[in-house]
Order: structure tokens, then C-alpha cells, then sequence
């Protein structure tokens, strides 16, 4: 029987070639921004487009990595949108587990609450945030900021998590039960590796999202020493001046790299390691 | 045990072995607890403080002075007798339909693509999807205005070259109302899909291979082991993916706005994009929660009945 | 709350802050005389926060006026630059803490809304002093003053004026800039006919710009909105606008491509049609030409050239002033600080040597304009002739929202495409006007 058992079958070349396909479609205007920022200025704009760069250019990228505080503003990102994801990732999964894993009173509320505060356009809620934050004396620092994205993704991050542990059967806990296992072990050495799929899966959202706002970041920080990343990609656009196409291209390049390495770093637990009939224990 | 014999639906006991051991109920709610503080703290208090002052006239010289009126629910009524909301609300309902449907349907074929792919190819596509989803709005918008300009844009130019819709080099796609919807559906959908199919995927390899290998063994085909085999055992997942993506593509705003702005006039004005313009714009606070708690309402009692599904789905467990 | 008792406010509170002793005067006058901005140099240790947006000023001018700040003073500024996207917000909440920056870079069309909401600090009883002799420029103090009160400090001035491509332009026969519209109509004939390409524009003028279509109106004798009784009623639909409107609907389908109808100036970026080649001329503030040469520096200063857009009036268009103000915010902690840093940055040695002299922007003041121009390179000349005739947006709090919906530039670009016909689109936005300038 197969270990683990859920890619054995391929669907063969015809199916590789459609995937490729698609790929090429969806990544197109990704494409399109490198080769952009790959250019020399006076190439971005042709009647006939251009699909290659001309020569290549890496003028676009040093002009990028020159502008306003890429270097600080990187260093906060890191460090916001990293605490972001731990967090999250902690709270969630035990949240999840408990809503899922247990019956205590409360919990239909409690789901439901969490569904219904999702429902709230996000784009409302950010003078309310901000009032209150100021009350508290949250601005201006990264435990508010790290918080604010907690807003925006726990939520959601609980609800997908509950769908991966509902997967999960009873017999597994069981099994762990019988063979003496704590309820803390049951949860973090049998519970949480199965449903790390799903935990991958949400904590690349929660990184896209934390990585990718500028408004929160912008509005909460009070200094610029700690703005995050999306500001500095927002010093490419002014609007008197008009704006630097490439060199706004390569900044958008540099500004989407860490999102792709920590994919790439997570990809391969994407999938499940639960294989057919295999009870752990 | 093997999970072949039985009708064994993940989240689903079977019936007589359902039994709930469980110690102090105490640990739940310790595990719940830490989540539940930061969410009454960083959306709960704001959403209390938005409906209060949705009953108030509170704007921007509120934010500098303090000063606000009572307004009770004057907000409320000059909102429902407004026809512009309405016809948002309608635009909203009708828009949503599709980027769901188009997001969940092309989602899902993803998902079921990968499971179907060796890993080279697999990762090949997977990374295409992230990268795609990883694009900050400021550059995607600006290449997707760049791929429909007017006079330069790629996708014109592609399209012209496809002779079937005849010259499209200077078609202005934001100045006209469906074509504004077309772009911007492309834009949402291609960034929304990704999400959806990794978590698809992921749910897809929580089911035991040797399920549908069995069928096709016994020759069924592809559609027909989708649909009878794999979709009852993914449905949960599938059913909160849509929920999900109907709470966010109902609230959808900055793409829209940056490539039609709600325009030409008010025709792709969304109510995310109504709610911008006639409140939070100008800072008019109290109008703009009210707007905005109808939104929620309204979005609640649409889904109402999914979410009672959905709730309903995992509770046998 | 009462003048009166906020200027006592504000002074007692002044004066207990720093202990001034001598020289501030009138705490204790009506609210109608004049006071001076507190001088004094007791502040060493105290820090000011200062906003700059991006690309407003270079390092260069504020660091003089910080010097000379803290000669003054000996207090410490802050400088913090801040972007243009979501910049309303920013202030907007930034302005309602307990702990607001102390001054603000402030757009002109953006200023009104703060001002006339109790953002910003009244400054009225300053005025005087801030002036230093100076007459400011309209555009820039009109909509710094609500309800006869100043709200905030001219800083800079930006005017609109054809950069054209005298290259170009000599290829095609054309010697000297056009000083009438006809000429310039010639000219852009003659232009065209030597570049018989697809995609060239003579004059790229794309529709959405109301910068630029507006001075069409205004040049005709009509304007955005009138007020009068602290009613505003839109203007579009009077005899003038109208022909105004048809002037730029048919100026713009001439000379510019099809394409650029519906069109802003940023996508594409209209600095790079011109760099490209694809339009020999285009209408666009001082800091454009800098853009030009970075997007193509094969052209020199002496391959361009400037000249403001002739009226078919007679004399110039009157432009759309762009620039900003130096606001102080209401609940700033170091109000007199914060006023003598504005004053130094509105006085005209600083305006002279490094708003215009180092920076290139239009100085404040009318004096100060006109001494610049008898000074400027040949090349930048027409800004200066432009500015010399300006007018302002609405000095309406709710103007901001006209601009941030994109209402005002749907309107233009509609006359533009032809979508709508000039009378009705008129007829639609004087709608939104009355609408939005009227409410709250």
C-alpha cells in the first residue's frame, strides 16, 4: 500500500501540458512587470509591445534599492509581518482545535461570531480601528501593528483551519488516547502535523496580507523610521511628477521576492502526509 | 480498521462511536481564550464603536473637535431612500455572483490539476499561482492598466491580432460599463483563484488516494469520480472556500477602484465603492457606518443559510 | 468656541509654555489686532515635527530653514516625508490625536477641507506678521482662508505651461513660441504635417486632465462653482462655461490622439509620450521637464521649451495654481514654535534663494513672482508667465471630495470621448456640485 498515498497517478502528458499552459496564462502579468522592470526607461511604452527586453537592464532595480529607506522599511516588514505569522499561527490552531475537537457551551456563538465579524467591510473599520487604538496607545508601535493584522487574518485563518481539522477522524485522537498520550500531545504531536496543510495554506495568506498593506502600516505608524515595505513601493508614485514605470516594476519585483521565497521555503508541506487506513501510534 | 469498508466522511462519526471524552472544560476554553481576546480587542471594539457612531453625524470635524450630533436613525433612512445604494446593492449582489462562481469553479479545477500532475510540473504551477497572488495591488493594477490601455495595452493588441473581435487597439475598457466589469473580474478572479486552489489542494490530499483509484480502476471517469467520490468528502472545505470568498468579493474595493474608479458614472459602483464615494471620501463618518453595517446585514442574510450548513457540516464530530 | 476666548487661549497658553516675558505683545487685545509671531530663544531642547510630502521640497531647502530655525530658536525640527497615497487619511487621523505633527505640508486643494474643520490652527491674528510685506498668491491663500479666518501659510507655488519640443518644432518650420491661439493652431498644423506616424499627437491633452480643461473655462469667463450667501452653485451650464467646454472638446479632438480621450495624465505617464517622441508638446507643471530628460537624456534644455497656453481671448489662459500651504495643527503642543518655523519658510529670503533658486517651484508672493521671472532661464520662462494669471478649486471644505471621487475628471473626459453630450454632462456634474459643495 502506499505510504504516501495521495499522488500515485499522474495524469499523464497531455494533462502536464494543459498545466503548463495555464501557468504561462496566469503568470503573464508577472511576466510582463519583470520584463518591464528589466528594460531601459525609454522601451516601457511601444505601440507594438516589446516581449523581450531589449538588452536587459538592472538600472531599474539599482534605482529601486536606492530610493527612500528600502533597508529599514524592509527590516519592519520582516519583523511585523514574521510576528504576524507565528502569532497567528499559534492562536489559530488552537482556537480551530478547540472549536473543533470539543463541545462546550458557547461554541456555536463563538463560530459564528467569528464568521460574522469577517462580514464587516474592512475599509470601515479603519478610523474605528484607529480610535481605538489611540485610546489604548497602540499607534505607532509594532505590537499595534502586528495586532490590527491579527484582525484581518485570524478570523479567517480560524475558519480554514476548522475545515482541515474537521478531516481529521476520531479514531486518530483515539488511538492516541489508548496509547497514553497527554491531551497536550495528542494536540501538538498527532492533531496539529495532520492539518498542516492547512496551516500552510493560511499562513501564506496571512503573509501575503500582512506584507502587502500599505494603508494600515501607513495610517497607524507615526514615524517614519517605521514604516514597512508597501510605503517605500508607494514613494515610486507621484502624481504631480508623473511616475517611473520601470523602476516602480523593479520595486514591485523586489517587494514580491520574500513572498515567494517563504512559499517556496512551505510548498512541500502542502501536502497532506496523512496517508490511506495509517492510524498513527 | 480501514476507512474502505465503512461510509467514513471525515468529520463525520459513524453512528454509536461518536462519544465526546472529554476532561475539563476547562481546556477549550483556554485554547480558544488568546484568540478571543485579540478579537474583541482589534474588531469587536471597532465594530461596537462603528454602529454607535453610525447613529450619529460624526465626521471629520468630529475627528479634529470631538463634536458630534445624535442623529438616531436618520442615517438609516436617508441611506434606504437613496437609489444610487440600491442600484450598488443590486451591482454588488450581480458581481459577487460572478467573481465567486468564477474564482470557486476555476479554483477548483486547479486543485484538481495538481493532484494530477508529477511534482515538477506541480510545482511549476503552484509557484505561477503564488506569484500571481503575491503581486502587490499597486503593481498589478498598473500592469493591468498597462495590459488594456488604450492605444498600448498588450492584451489589445493580442486581441486585435486574434481577428475575432475585430480592433481593439484603442478600446478604452475602463470608460465602458461591461468591459470595465470584465477587466476588473479578471483582475480579482486571477488573484483571488490561487488561494482557492492551494486550499482546495490541500484538502484534496487529506483523501485517501486508494478512493479514487479504486474507482477508476472500476472505470469510471474522471468527472464521474469528481463528482460522486471526491466532492461529497470535499464539500466542507469547498462549501467554506465559497463562503469565504463571497464575505471578501462582496466587500471588494481597491481593485475596483483602481481601474474604473466606480465609473464611467456610477455603473461599476460597488457598494464598497458607493460607501467610498458618498462617506468615507469626505469623512463622513456616521454615514459611512451606516452604509456600512447595512452591507454587513445585507451579507449576512444572504449567507445565511450556507453558514448554517457549514456550522451544521462539522458538528457531528 | 469664541475668538475671543480662544485667542486668549492661545496666547496665555503660549506664553506659559515657554515663559516668555517681553516680547510676545496683544494677549491681552481684541481679537482683531494684529499680533506678532513670538520670537525668543529659550526652546533649546524642544523638537518640532514637521511633514513633508514627497517631492514637495528637497533636502537642500528644508535643512536652511531648519538652520535658521534653530539659530533662532534652538530648538530641533523633525522632519518626517510622507506619500501622496492615502495622504488625507494619514492627516485626517493624524490630526485628531492628542499629539498631531506640529506642521504640515499641505496641498492647496486640500487645505480648505482641514481648515474648515478644525484641524488646523487659526492663524488670523498672525496674518500680518506671516505676510512680511508680501502680497501672497491668490491661489495659494484662498484656499488657506475660511469664513475671512487663515488657516494656514503660502509655501510654494506650481502653474501649468506648454512644454513643447522647439526641435520639433523648428523641423517643422515653427522659429518662436506662439503668443496667440491661432498661431498656436498653425503651428500645430505645420507639426503635424511633418510627422504623418500613427500614434503622434501634436498636442497631447489627455481628457481626464481638468487642470488643463478648466483653463478653457476660464479663459472663457466661467469658473467650477460660485458662492454667495454660503450657498455654492455650480457653474457648467452658464453661457461662458459652455463655450468654454467646447473650446477644449474641440481643441483636445484635434491635436491629440483618440486614444487619450479618456485618458489621465499618469497612464500612460505623459512625461514618457513626450520623452518618446509620440507628441511634440504637452501641458504640465516646473518639475516635468526634470522627468523628460530622466526618461530621455538625449534632450537637452536646448531642445525644449516653454510658453503659456495663449487664450483665444486675448493674453493667457488663467491657470489652475497648484502648491501648498504650511498648516499648523490645532492641538499641536508647540504652537509658537510651530509658528515661527512657518514664518521663516514664507519669508521671502527663503522663498527667493531656495523655494525658486534651488527648488525651481513659483515662490509665494506676487513680488517674489515677478522678481523670479525677470531672473529665470529662458526654458522654465512660461511657468512664470502662466502663474501670473491664476485661479483656485473652490475654497470649499467639500471640494477634496469632488476631486477624490474622480467626478471632476469623469466630467472632462466624457466632453472629451464625446460620451456625453457638453450640455448634459454639464448639466450632471453642476448636479454633483450643488450636491457635494452644500452638504455638511
Amino acid at each position: 500500500m502506499s505510504r504516501r498515498g495521495t499522488i500515485s497517478r499522474t495524469g499523464g502528458p497531455w494533462v502536464s501540458a494543459v498545466a503548463l499552459l495555464l501557468a504561462l496564462f496566469w503568470v503573464f502579468p508577472v511576466y510582463w512587470m519583470l520584463n518591464t522592470a528589466l528594460k531601459p526607461r525609454k522601451d516601457v511604452m511601444s505601440a507594438t509591445p516589446k516581449f523581450f527586453p531589449g538588452p536587459p537592464s538592472l538600472d531599474n532595480f539599482r534605482t529601486a534599492l536606492t530610493q527612500t529607506n528600502f533597508a529599514g522599511d524592509l527590516r519592519n516588514s520582516v519583523i511585523v509581518v514574521g510576528a504576524t505569522v507565528l502569532v497567528s499561527l499559534g492562536l489559530g490552531l488552537f482556537a480551530a482545535a478547540a472549536l473543533t475537537r470539543f463541545t462546550f457551551r458557547g461554541r456555536r456563538t463563538i463560530m459564528i461570531s467569528i464568521l460574522v465579524v469577517q462580514m464587516v467591510p474592512p475599509s470601515a473599520l479603519l478610523i474605528p480601528t484607529f480610535l481605538v487604538f489611540n485610546k489604548i496607545g497602540l499607534l505607532g508601535t509594532y505590537l499595534g501593528l502586528v495586532l490590527a493584522y491579527l484582525a484581518l487574518v485570524l478570523p479567517f485563518s480560524i475558519w480554514v483551519m476548522r475545515g482541515f481539522f474537521l478531516a481529521v477522524p476520531v479514531e486518530v485522537e483515539e488511538a492516541g488516547r489508548l496509547d497514553g498520550a497527554s491531551q497536550w500531545q495528542i494536540l501538538t504531536k498527532i492533531l496539529f502535523p495532520l492539518v498542516v496543510p492547512g496551516a500552510v495554506a493560511t499562513s501564506i495568506f496571512t503573509f501575503i496580507t500582512a506584507w502587502n498593506d500599505y494603508l494600515i502600516a501607513y495610517t497607524f505608524m507615526q514615524d517614519q523610521n517605521r514604516y514597512t515595505l508597501p510605503v517605500w513601493l508607494a514613494s515610486f508614485t507621484t502624481p504631480d511628477k508623473g511616475t517611473d514605470f520601470a523602476s516602480q516594476m523593479a520595486a514591485s519585483v523586489l517587494f514580491s521576492l520574500p513572498v515567494v521565497i517563504f512559499f517556496l521555503f512551505l510548498q512541500r508541506r502542502l501536502v497532506s502526509g496523512m496517508s490511506a487506513g495509517a492510524v498513527k501510534g | 480498521m480501514s476507512l474502505l469498508t465503512e461510509d467514513r466522511r471525515p468529520g463525520l462519526a459513524a453512528p454509536g462511536t461518536a462519544h465526546r471524552p472529554r476532561r475539563a472544560p476547562r481546556a477549550p476554553w483556554l485554547m480558544v481564550a488568546p484568540s478571543l481576546t485579540v478579537i474583541a480587542v482589534v474588531t469587536l471594539a471597532p465594530i461596537v464603536l462603528l454602529a454607535f457612531v453610525s447613529f450619529t453625524t460624526y465626521d471629520q470635524r468630529s475627528l479634529f473637535t470631538g463634536i458630534y450630533d445624535w442623529a438616531g436613525i436618520d442615517q438609516y433612512t436617508q441611506l434606504l431612500q437613496d437609489s444610487a445604494f440600491w442600484a450598488a446593492t443590486v451591482r454588488t449582489f450581480l458581481f459577487t455572483a460572478a467573481l465567486v462562481a468564477g474564482s470557486v469553479v476555476i479554483g477548483a479545477f486547479f486543485a484538481y490539476l495538481l493532484t494530477r500532475l508529477g511534482t515538477v510540473v506541480r510545482t511549476i504551477l503552484t509557484v505561477s499561482l503564488v506569484l500571481a497572488w503575491a503581486m502587490p495591488t499597486v503593481a498589478s493594477s498598473v500592469v493591468w492598466n498597462w495590459l488594456f490601455q488604450p492605444g498600448y495595452g498588450v492584451a489589445n493588441w493580442l486581441l486585435t491580432k486574434l481577428m475575432i473581435f475585430g480592433d481593439l487597439t484603442d478600446t478604452n475598457w475602463s470608460n465602458d460599463k461591461w468591459l470595465a466589469f470584465v477587466v476588473i473580474w479578471l483582475l480579482i478572479v486571477w488573484q483571488a483563484v490561487p488561494f482557492i486552489a492551494l486550499t482546495l489542494y490541500a484538502a484534496l490530499t487529506q483523501i485517501p488516494a486508494e478512493m479514487t483509484e479504486a474507482a477508476r480502476i472500476d472505470g469510471a471517469g474522471e468527472w464521474r469520480t469528481w463528482w460522486s467520490i471526491t466532492m461529497p468528502i470535499l464539500k466542507p472545505t469547498f462549501l467554506l472556500v465559497t463562503i469565504l470568498s463571497v464575505i471578501w468579493d462582496f466587500n471588494v474595493f481597491n481593485q475596483i477602484w483602481l481601474v474604473s474608479g466606480g465609473g464611467p458614472g456610477d455603473s461599476t459602483s460597488t457598494l464598497g465603492v458607493y460607501a467610498y464615494k458618498t462617506a468615507f471620501v469626505g469623512f463622513h463618518v456616521g454615514q459611512g457606518a451606516a452604509i456600512a453595517l447595512v452591507t454587513t446585514v445585507l451579507l449576512a442574510a444572504v449567507s445565511w443559510m450556507y453558514v448554517k450548513q457549514l456550522v451544521r457540516s462539522g458538528e457531528s464530530l | 468656541m469664541p475668538k475671543r476666548r480662544y485667542l486668549y487661549a492661545l496666547s496665555a497658553g503660549l506664553v506659559a509654555t515657554i515663559g516668555l516675558t517681553a516680547c510676545s505683545s496683544g494677549s491681552s487685545q481684541g481679537p482683531d489686532s494684529p499680533q506678532a509671531v513670538p520670537t525668543g530663544s529659550k526652546a533649546a531642547g524642544k523638537k518640532i515635527t514637521v511633514w513633508v510630502m514627497q517631492d514637495d521640497y528637497t533636502d537642500k531647502t528644508l535643512n536652511a530653514i531648519n538652520a535658521q530655525f534653530t539659530k533662532e530658536t534652538g530648538a530641533t525640527v523633525d522632519v518626517q516625508t510622507q506619500q501622496w497615497d492615502g495622504i488625507t487619511t494619514k492627516i485626517t487621523t493624524a490630526l485628531s490625536t492628542s499629539t498631531p505633527p506640529d506642521v504640515l505640508d499641505l496641498g492647496n486643494t486640500q487645505v480648505a477641507s482641514f481648515a474648515a474643520t478644525g484641524g488646523l490652527a487659526d492663524l488670523t491674528s498672525y496674518k500680518k506678521d506671516l505676510q512680511q510685506g508680501q502680497t501672497w498668491l491668490g491661489g495659494l491663500v484662498e484656499p488657506a482662508t475660511v469664513d475671512g479666518k487663515l488657516y494656514a501659510v503660502p509655501g510654494f507655488a506650481g502653474a501649468r505651461a506648454v512644454i513643447y519640443n522647439k526641435t520639433m518644432w523648428q523641423k517643422a518650420g515653427v522659429t518662436s513660441a506662439p503668443t496667440t491661439m491661432s498661431e498656436l493652431e498653425s503651428d500645430l498644423a505645420k507639426v503635424r504635417s511633418a510627422h504623418t506616424g500613427g500614434d503622434f499627437s501634436p498636442f497631447y491633452l489627455p481628457g481626464q486632465d481638468w487642470y488643463v480643461a478648466m483653463q478653457f473655462v476660464w479663459a472663457a469667463g466661467g469658473d467650477l462653482a460660485t458662492t454667495s450667501g454660503g450657498k455654492w452653485t455650480g457653474g457648467m451650464s452658464t453661457p461662458q462655461a459652455q463655450k468654454g467646454l467646447q473650446a477644449f472638446k474641440k481643441f483636445q479632438n484635434a491635436y491629440s490622439s483618440k486614444a487619450s480621450q479618456t485618458l489621465f495624465t499618469d497612464t500612460p505617464d505623459q512625461n514618457q509620450v513626450f520623452a518618446d517622441g509620440k507628441t511634440s508638446a504637452i501641458v504640465s507643471t516646473n518639475g516635468a521637464i526634470a522627468n523628460i530628460q530622466k526618461a530621455n537624456p538625449s534632450l537637452k534644455n536646448s531642445d525644449l521649451g516653454t510658453f503659456a497656453l495663449p487664450a483665444a481671448e486675448g493674453g493667457t489662459q488663467p491657470v489652475m495654481l497648484g502648491g501648498s500651504d504650511w498648516g499648523i495643527a490645532a492641538k499641536s503642543q508647540n504652537q509658537q514654535l510651530a509658528l515661527q518655523w512657518a514664518k521663516i519658510a514664507a519669508s521671502p529670503q527663503i522663498q527667493n534663494k531656495w523655494v525658486f533658486g534651488n527648488d525651481g517651484w513659483i515662490p509665494n508672493s506676487t513680488q517674489a513672482t515677478k522678481a523670479a521671472g525677470a531672473n529665470v532661464p529662458a526654458l522654465t520662462k512660461g511657468f512664470f508667465d502662466a502663474a501670473l494669471r491664476s485661479k483656485a478649486t473652490p475654497a470649499s471644505p467639500q471640494w477634496a471630495t469632488i476631486e477624490g471621487t474622480k467626478d471632476v475628471n469623469n466630467f472632462f473626459s466624457s466632453i472629451a470621448s464625446g460620451k456625453q453630450s457638453v450640455a448634459d454632462a454639464a448639466k450632471s456634474f453642476d448636479g454633483k456640485l450643488n450636491k457635494t459643495l452644500n452638504a455638511g
